[in-house]
């Protein structure tokens, strides 16, 4: 009984704010999300073209985002752009609305690839905006093999060269995935063979870390790389010669997308929104702007080639394991990283 | 008497308050959180995510037999033992010359040792980065001069980590043989050659001796931090070697391991100390003369 007057209530607090939405005519946006998002020719041009006044909200990271949201009581926002596991937790918590597919009719332009998630599996309540596929980047000046995949960069003439990031489940993810594991193995005795696996990849590597990881290829102290989209794109800028893989084994994905609060003030504006960077020319723009790989399919042939992904790229993402696997994940890096010192 | 009683109420009251702040700063910022580093080192770790729950275990502590973490720690010593032993045979030698200079001489070597400090250590350490790199200025200069044919690789390895901590460590080795030297009585190096001494066996028999402490103190110096400067190791080592410091920070931070990481460093404070304890010892003295 109490529910069914809890939903009354709310189906009437909610008619009540489209009645006064659609009357005072949305004339504010207010967009929440990291800095540097969007290039400021697409944020003018909605303007210009609905009259529609943006304001640029941002957070550091995805946590500061979901707390200052659930104490909105998802409020305050009208759209948000965060990363994959966020949005599930804030899906959870209710705080996320439904996409009105009637006003985002360009739903269609987004890339298959990217939808159907773990967050949203009935992509009801998201567009992607950019995805993340750590990739093997190298200098074909320097290197004598052909590299295809992970396990390539377990080969002896790569000694003392491959420069990789510091993520300590992604660097234990790309073995498992090269040994045809899941990324988020929960099976304790594999990942310590994983463990094993990464032992012999020791050799081999000359450098590991987080930031500016493919400054390594540019002054030479490394001639392969593993490394994140953005530090992928900013390479690639810097050297076009370099050549870019993606590994055969599998990828590892990240996604960032959009999604409206729950209690969104201005949630026809945000469609609109949505609808807006959906349009191929607008999507190209972002995409090259914030320099992740394009999830809108419509606008594959206008964006920086290398920001394409294959069409049978497929990619896992990196999720909450049990405590003891994490342990085990742990004690896996702690190894490798003093096997690298030796 | 009355007055008397007053006064002395009064001074007490007095010196309460001077001395107030003092202790409550010690207790607040040095005694409290030591007690409270203790205190996690006993907890246990909470699976998912931060945080930790009050469940007394000794397991962080059983943990740190595991191979590979007492590595780390056999790792951190070696490092430490090095780079001190380094210092020691560069920087005794500077240390005694330097105080033997002419006051100028002195004024201006002093400065040149200062001049460094004005920079964040962290900026000097990618300064050294451009240097050392494969691309970078001293394989330029070698291949320049035909020393080289092919550039050499020279960071990201356990030498380049060690030169970094020589370098962040050496003036506190010179400023104190510096110190020990420039105070010492000559007359007793004079005395000694006077009644028939060789230069030798009067260094090492006055001068040597009295400087020792400085040399101990240039010691504890260089060791206790080296203990701690793990920034280098990531830096210079591309994060291949594994300190101990290194290892509580990766636990607070990405393993969210607060317990364990409370535990290493527990033993790390412990090791140190005993350090300490064990100058003081050797010494008979504290470690005021430093500062």
């Amino acid at each position: 009984m109490k529910k069914r007057l809890l939903v009354a209530g709310c189906v009437m607090l909610a008619a009540m704010a489209l009645g006064v939405t659609a009357g005072a005519a949305d004339e504010e946006l207010v967009l929440f999300t990291w800095e540097g998002m969007f290039p400021d020719e697409v944020l003018d041009g909605f303007e210009e073209e609905t009259g529609i006044k943006i304001t640029y909200s941002s957070f550091d990271t995805d946590e500061t985002m979901l707390e200052k949201l659930a104490q909105a009581g998802g409020g305050d926002y009208d759209l948000v752009i965060a990363d994959d596991y966020i949005i599930e937790q804030a899906v959870a918590e209710g705080l996320v609305q439904e996409i009105d597919k009637d006003t985002v009719t360009n739903f269609g332009n987004i890339n298959s690839l990217y939808q159907g998630q773990y967050y949203d599996p009935d992509d009801v309540y998201t567009v992607p905006y950019g995805a993340g596929i750590p990739l093997i980047v190298y200098d074909p000046l320097m290197v004598d093999i052909e590299i295809t995949g992970y396990n390539s960069l377990w080969d002896e003439s790569l000694a003392d060269s491959v420069a990789i990031t510091a993520n300590y489940r992604v660097v234990n993810g790309i073995t498992l995935l090269s040994m045809g594991y899941s990324m988020n193995e929960e099976d304790t005795e594999v990942i310590a063979e994983a463990g094993e696996k990464l032992l012999e990849l020791a050799p081999n590597i000359r450098l590991i870390q987080d930031d500016n990881t493919q400054n390594a290829l540019l002054n030479g102290e490394a001639s392969v790389a593993f490394l994140y989209t953005s530090q992928v794109t900013q390479v690639l800028a810097e050297d076009p010669n370099l050549e870019v893989v993606y590994p055969e084994e599998g990828l590892g994905f990240g996604i960032m997308a959009a999604f409206i609060p729950s209690e969104a003030p201005h949630a026809e504006a945000a469609n609109l929104f949505l609808n807006y960077i959906l349009e191929p020319e607008n999507a190209a723009a972002c995409m090259n702007y914030i320099g992740y790989i394009n999830t809108i399919a419509a606008a594959d042939d206008l964006v920086d080639e290398n920001l394409v992904a294959p069409d049978d790229a497929e990619g896992e993402f990196i999720l909450n394991v049990s405590e003891e696997a994490d342990e085990a994940y742990n004690k896996n890096w702690t190894e490798f990283k003093a096997a690298c010192g030796q | 008497m009355q007055r008397e009683k007053e006064m002395k109420k009064k001074k007490k009251s007095k010196w309460w308050l001077c001395v107030a702040p003092l202790y409550i700063f010690t207790l607040l910022f040095v005694v409290g959180p030591m007690l409270y580093m203790l205190v996690v080192s006993f907890a246990t770790n909470n699976g998912s995510g931060y945080g930790f729950y009050w469940n007394f275990t000794l397991d962080n502590y059983k943990k740190m037999w595991d191979g590979v973490y007492l590595q780390c720690f056999v790792q951190s010593f070696q490092l430490a033992f090095f780079t001190t032993v380094i210092n020691i045979l560069v920087g005794y030698p500077f240390g005694y010359f330097m105080a033997k200079l002419s006051k100028r001489g002195k004024q201006l070597l002093m400065f040149l040792i200062m001049v460094p400090f004005w920079t964040s250590s962290l900026l000097r350490l990618y300064g050294w980065i451009i240097i050392l790199q494969v691309k970078g200025v001293l394989n330029a200069a070698l291949q320049w001069l035909g020393i080289l044919e092919k550039p050499v690789k020279i960071l990201y390895s356990y030498p380049a980590v060690l030169f970094g901590m020589v370098y962040a460590l050496l003036p506190f080795m010179i400023l104190s043989v510096y110190n020990s030297v420039e105070k010492m009585d000559w007359s007793l190096v004079e005395a000694a050659r006077d009644l028939g001494a060789s230069p030798v066996k009067a260094f090492f028999g006055v001068t040597f001796r009295l400087t020792l402490p400085g040399l101990l103190t240039g010691v504890i110096m260089t060791f206790v931090p080296s203990m701690g400067l793990f920034f280098i190791a990531d830096i210079l080592g591309g994060n291949k070697i594994v300190l101990v410091g290194s290892l509580i920070q990766d636990q607070l931070t990405r393993g969210s391991n607060w317990p364990f990481a409370a535990a290493l460093a527990v033993v790390l404070t412990v090791l140190t100390s005993l350090m300490l304890w064990a100058y003081q010892k050797l010494t008979h003295s504290n470690l005021e003369g430093i500062f």
